[in-house]
C-alpha cells in the first residue's frame, strides 16, 4: 500500500516553504489595489453622433487605457475611469474625437473618491475569521465521537488556513512581477476558497473518522493513511471538475474575471494538497505527541508499515 | 418500493418541467405586438408603405433611448412586433414607442417575467440607471465633506432599504454624487427612489421679540419687508392647517430674505403673488427650532425610529430616540416652548413642535414636559403603512441636506463591459458541458445519469434565483460555481463509494444504496460546514461589512448548496433506482472502467 502519511514531513516542508513565502511576500509586496479601492479619475464625454461601445473600448485599450472601467450612457455619452490621473488627457480626447466625432461639449473630469471603503479587506478577514471560528465548533462537533475532536475541528480550520493564506501570498507574490492588482473579484475568489477548500478536507476527515471507528487499525497512522489512499481518487476529481469550469471561464470570459479564477486556481490546487497530504499528517503528529522529530518518525512508520 | 421510486420520478420529472418552465427566457425582455388599422379604401400598396413608415418610427425612437438589444419585425397582415431585451418594465415600454399612427397596441409581455418576477443582474452585469447630483451648500456649513458623506452614506441605506442590491454610489470632485442603480429602466422610479423625501426638520411658530405668534397675514401687511424676529434668519414656511382639507399640512409658501425685501416662493422654489395668498393669512409662520447653540433640530440627530400602535388612541405612531446630541437639544427646546399646563392645558401654537417631512407638516404636537430624556412620539392619522414609510425614512436617515434634480440622468452600461453577460452565459454553459462530459467518460452511466442530474440542479437553482429575486452580479456567480462545484462533489462521493461496492462484489441495487447511505455522513458535514460560512458571511455581508458582493457569493452558496444535496440524494438515486431491475443494470462496463464484479 502507497504510503503517504509515512512521508508526512516532506509534505509540511512544502506547506512550511509556500506558508513562508507566502507570508515574506505579504510583508513585502502586500498587494496593488484596484481602482476598485483607490478611486481616480472620471472622464466623462458626451459624442455628437453615436458611438460603437465595443470600438471604443478597443480603441482605448490601443492607447494604453485596457484597465479603464468604461460606461456608456445612452450611445453617446461615455465615462471612462482609470486609477490614475490622465497624463495627456488633451491629447487622449483629441484622438477619440478624431477617431469617433466631435464631441457636444468640452469633456468632465472629476477626481473620484474610493468606492470600497478602506475597511473592506479589514471586513473581508474579520468574516473569514469568524466563520473559521463557527466551522471549528461545527466540526468538533460533528466528530465528537473521535477522541480529541478539537484537534479534528483545529487541524480543518488550519487547512483552511493554510490555503488563503497562500493564495493570497502567491497572488501578492506573482502580482508584484506581472501587474495583477487585487480587485474585487479578487476577494470574491478568496471567498469562493473558503467554499471549495472546506469540502475537500471534509471528506478526507469524513472517511478518517468511518475507517476508526470500523476499526482498521489500531494505528492511528494506518487509519489516517489508509483514509487519505481511498479519497485521493474523489478529491483529485472534484478539484479537476472545478479546474474545468475555471479554465471554460477564463478562456470565453477572460479579461474582466481574470484575479476570480487566478484565486480559485490556486486556492483549488493547494487546497487539494492540503486536504489530502497536510491536515491529516497534522493530526497523526498531534495524536502521537511527537512534534519535534518528524524525520525520525518515518523510521517507525516503516516498521509499522512492514 | 419500486412504485414509490417511479413516484418520485415523475415528480422530479415535473419539478424539471417546471424550473426550465421558469427560467426560460433567462433574460427578461419587453414583448409588444402592434396592429395596424387603417381608413377604409387603404390601398395595399398604401398599407405597405405606412407599415415600414411604422417600422422606421420605432426604430427611431428605441434608438434615441440608447437601446442596443431589441428588435422590430414586420409581421403578416400588418402587425408590427417589437422587442426590447433587457426590459422589464412593460408600461414603461409602451410609453417609450408612444402613439404610432395607424397603429395600436394588439398585444404587450414581458417574456421573462414568471410569477411576477425578473431574474436580476447586478450593474456589474447589466448596467442599470446613472444619476448624478450636485449638492448645495448653505452658506453656514464649514465642514462640506462631512456633509457629502453623510448624504452618500444616507442614499446607501435608503437604496439598501427599497432591497436594491449593488449599487454604485461615488462622490465625483467636490460636490457631485454619482448613483448608479442596477436593473433599473426606469429613470423616474430610480430618480424618485433616491429623492424619497426624508428632510425632517422639526419647527417651532414665529413669535416677535414680544412673544406674540406670527402668523401669515403679518408678513402679508405691505409696510412688512423683513422678519419679525430677526435673530433668526432662515426662512419661514407657511403651512396649510386647515383639518378638514385634503391638503392638510401642505406647503402654501415659503417666506425668506434676500437681504432688502421679502421674498415668497412656492413648492417648486418660484415666486409667488402675495394677492393669492390670503386665503391662507391665518396661517402661522413657522421658524426653525433651534437649540441654545443655534443647532437645528434634523432628523440627522435621530439615533433609532419604530413603528407603534399608540396605547391611547389605537392608531399608528412613531417613536423615535434621540442621540446624545439630538436629546440635549430637543430638551432644550422642550423647556423654552412646553405647556406648563401638562396634558389637561389648552392647545395652542405657542407650546407646538412642527414636525415636517420636506417642507410638508406631519404632525403638530405640543411639547407637554420640560424634558423628554431623549425619546418621542410622532402622531399624526398615519396609516399603518404610512407610519412605517416614515419609519424606514427616519431610520435610513434624514439627508443632511435637501436634494435638487439631478444635472445628469440616463440609462448607462454594465461596468463589467456590455459583453460580459452574454460571455458569462457562454462560459457557464460551456463549463457545464465539459462537467457533464468529465464524469460520463469516467464514471460510465451514472456520471451520464449525475449529469442529468447537474442539469436539472442548474435550473433549480436559477429558478430559486429568479422567483427569490437574487439580483445575479459578480459575487452571486461565483456562489453559483463554488456550488456547482459542490454539486458535482456530491455525485462523485457516492460514485466513488459505489465502485468500491462494486469491488466489494456487491449487485447494482445493493451499491447505489451502500453508495449512498455511506456518502451521506461526508455530503452532510460538508454541507453544513458551507452553511455555516455563508450565514456568517451573508450576516457580515449585510452588517459589518456593508458589501454587496459578498452578501450575493453567501446567497447563492446558500441556495446552491441546498439545490445540490437535494438532487444529489434525490434525483441522482432516484435515476440510478429506476436503472436497477433493467437490462442496463446487467451490463458491467456501463459502471466502472475496471470491470465491477469481475475483478
Amino acid at each position: 500500500m502507497m504510503d503517504i502519511v509515512g512521508k508526512r514531513a516532506w509534505y509540511f516542508l512544502i506547506s512550511g516553504i509556500l506558508i513562508v513565502v507566502s507570508v515574506v511576500s505579504l510583508a513585502v509586496f502586500w498587494f496593488t489595489p484596484s481602482i476598485d479601492f483607490t478611486g481616480g479619475t472620471m472622464l466623462s464625454m458626451k459624442f455628437v453622433n453615436p458611438v460603437d461601445y465595443t470600438a471604443f473600448t478597443e480603441k482605448l485599450s490601443e492607447l494604453g487605457y485596457g484597465d479603464a472601467v468604461i460606461q456608456v450612457t445612452g450611445q453617446t455619452q461615455f465615462d471612462i475611469r482609470t486609477k490614475e490621473t490622465i497624463p495627456n488627457q488633451q491629447v487622449l480626447v483629441s484622438t477619440l474625437s478624431d477617431t469617433f466625432g466631435e464631441l457636444v461639449d468640452a469633456p468632465d473630469v472629476y477626481s473620484l473618491a474610493p468606492r470600497e471603503g478602506a475597511n473592506t479587506t479589514r471586513n473581508a478577514a474579520i468574516a473569514v475569521g469568524i466563520s473559521m471560528l463557527g466551522m471549528l465548533l461545527y466540526v468538533t462537533y460533528a466528530f465528537r465521537k473521535m477522541p480529541s475532536s478539537f484537534r479534528w475541528g483545529t487541524c480543518f480550520v488550519l487547512a483552511l488556513l493554510h490555503d488563503i493564506l497562500v493564495t493570497l501570498g502567491l497572488f501578492s507574490l506573482l502580482g508584484h512581477f506581472l501587474g495583477w492588482e487585487m480587485d474585487l473579484m479578487f476577494i470574491t475568489g478568496i471567498l469562493a476558497i473558503v467554499g471549495v477548500s472546506l469540502d475537500n478536507t471534509i471528506v478526507v476527515f469524513d472517511r478518517m473518522r468511518e475507517n476508526q471507528r470500523n476499526g482498521v487499525s489500531p494505528d492511528f497512522e494506518v487509519v489516517v493513511n489508509r483514509s487519505q489512499i481511498e479519497t485521493l481518487g474523489r478529491s483529485l476529481n472534484t478539484s479537476i471538475t472545478i479546474l474545468i469550469t475555471c479554465i471554460a471561464l477564463m478562456l470565453f470570459v477572460g479579461g474582466s474575471i481574470e484575479n476570480f479564477i487566478i484565486a480559485l486556481v490556486i486556492g483549488i490546487v493547494a487546497g487539494t494538497f492540503d486536504s489530502v497530504f497536510v491536515a491529516p499528517g497534522l493530526l497523526v503528529v498531534w495524536d502521537k505527541g511527537n512534534w519535534g522529530g518528524f524525520f525520525k518518525k518515518k523510521a517507525v512508520t516503516t516498521e509499522v508499515q512492514s | 418500493m419500486a412504485r414509490r421510486n417511479t413516484l418520485i420520478l415523475i415528480l422530479i420529472t415535473a419539478i424539471f418541467a417546471l424550473t426550465v418552465w421558469v427560467c426560460f427566457p433567462l433574460r427578461s425582455s419587453v414583448e409588444l405586438t402592434y396592429q395596424g388599422t387603417f381608413p377604409d379604401g387603404t390601398s395595399t400598396e398604401q398599407k405597405v408603405l405606412l407599415v415600414d413608415e411604422a417600422v422606421a418610427t420605432m426604430h427611431e425612437r428605441i434608438e434615441q433611448q440608447g437601446i442596443k438589444n431589441y428588435d422590430v419585425e414586420k409581421l403578416d397582415g400588418y402587425y408590427i412586433h417589437v422587442s426590447l431585451s433587457d426590459y422589464t418594465d412593460v408600461d414603461r415600454a409602451r410609453q417609450l414607442i408612444g402613439d404610432v399612427t395607424n397603429f395600436k397596441l394588439a398585444e404587450s409581455s414581458n417574456s421573462g417575467e414568471k410569477f411576477g418576477r425578473n431574474l436580476q443582474l447586478g450593474l456589474d452585469l447589466a448596467g442599470g440607471v446613472k444619476l448624478v447630483y450636485q449638492v448645495t451648500f448653505t452658506d453656514d456649513i464649514t465642514d462640506q465633506q462631512a456633509i457629502m458623506d453623510r448624504t452618500i452614506l444616507t442614499i446607501e441605506k435608503r437604496i439598501d432599504r427599497f432591497g436594491v442590491t449593488e449599487p454604485v454610489i461615488q462622490q465625483l470632485g467636490a460636490d457631485l454624487i454619482m448613483v448608479q442603480l442596477p436593473g433599473f429602466t426606469d429613470i423616474e422610479s430610480a430618480k424618485s427612489l433616491v429623492e424619497q423625501a426624508g428632510y425632517l426638520e422639526f419647527r417651532e411658530v414665529e413669535k416677535d421679540i414680544t412673544g406674540t405668534l406670527i402668523y401669515l397675514k403679518n408678513y402679508l401687511a405691505t409696510d412688512v419687508n423683513s422678519f419679525f424676529l430677526s435673530t433668526e434668519t432662515a426662512n419661514r414656511i407657511v403651512v396649510n392647517m386647515d383639518g378638514t382639507d385634503a391638503n392638510y399640512g401642505s406647503l402654501v409658501c415659503a417666506i425668506s430674505y434676500d437681504g432688502t425685501n421679502l421674498v415668497f416662493t412656492d413648492v417648486n422654489g418660484n415666486p409667488v403673488d402675495k394677492e393669492t395668498l390670503t386665503d391662507y393669512g391665518d396661517m402661522p409662520a413657522w421658524i426653525v427650532a433651534r437649540g441654545n447653540d443655534g443647532t437645528a433640530l434634523t432628523g440627522s440627530l435621530l439615533s433609532d425610529a419604530q413603528t407603534n400602535i399608540s396605547s391611547s388612541t389605537s392608531k399608528p405612531e412613531v417613536d423615535i430616540q434621540w442621540n446624545d446630541e439630538g436629546a440635549v437639544i430637543f430638551d432644550q427646546i422642550a423647556a423654552r416652548l412646553y405647556n406648563p399646563a401638562g396634558e389637561g392645558g389648552t392647545y395652542s401654537l405657542e407650546y407646538v413642535l412642527g414636525i415636517f417631512l420636506d417642507n410638508n407638516l406631519i404632525s403638530a404636537p405640543q411639547l407637554l414636559v420640560a424634558e423628554y430624556g431623549g425619546k418621542g412620539v410622532i402622531s399624526g392619522g398615519f396609516t399603518l403603512a404610512e407610519a412605517q414609510e416614515l419609519t424606514n425614512l427616519l431610520k435610513s436617515g434624514s439627508l443632511p441636506t435637501p436634494l435638487n434634480d439631478p444635472i445628469e440622468e440616463g440609462i448607462t452600461s454594465a461596468s463589467l463591459g456590455a459583453e460580459f453577460i452574454d460571455m458569462s452565459w457562454k462560459a457557464g454553459l460551456i463549463g457545464l458541458g465539459l462537467v457533464m462530459l468529465f464524469m460520463t467518460i469516467y464514471y460510465r452511466l451514472p456520471g451520464f445519469i449525475s449529469s442529468l442530474a447537474l442539469l436539472f440542479y442548474g435550473t433549480l437553482t436559477l429558478a430559486v434565483c429568479k422567483l427569490w429575486p437574487v439580483t445575479l452580479s459578480l459575487g452571486s456567480i461565483g456562489g453559483i460555481i463554488v456550488s456547482m462545484g459542490i454539486a458535482v462533489d456530491a455525485n462523485v462521493l457516492i460514485f466513488e463509494r459505489m465502485k468500491e461496492e462494486f469491488r466489494a462484489g456487491r449487485t447494482l441495487g445493493a451499491a447505489i444504496e451502500a453508495g449512498f447511505h455511506r456518502a451521506w455522513s461526508a455530503i452532510w458535514d460538508s454541507n453544513m460546514t458551507t452553511f455555516i460560512a455563508c450565514i456568517i458571511l451573508y450576516w457580515l455581508g449585510s452588517t459589518a461589512m456593508h458589501n454587496a458582493a459578498v452578501m450575493g457569493f453567501a446567497v447563492t452558496l446558500f441556495i446552491g448548496a441546498i439545490v445540490s444535496m437535494f438532487t444529489a440524494v434525490l434525483v441522482t438515486r432516484t435515476l440510478l433506482r429506476s436503472l436497477n431491475g433493467t437490462r442496463l443494470a446487467n451490463i458491467s462496463w456501463l459502471y466502472t472502467g475496471t470491470g465491477g464484479k469481475k475483478q
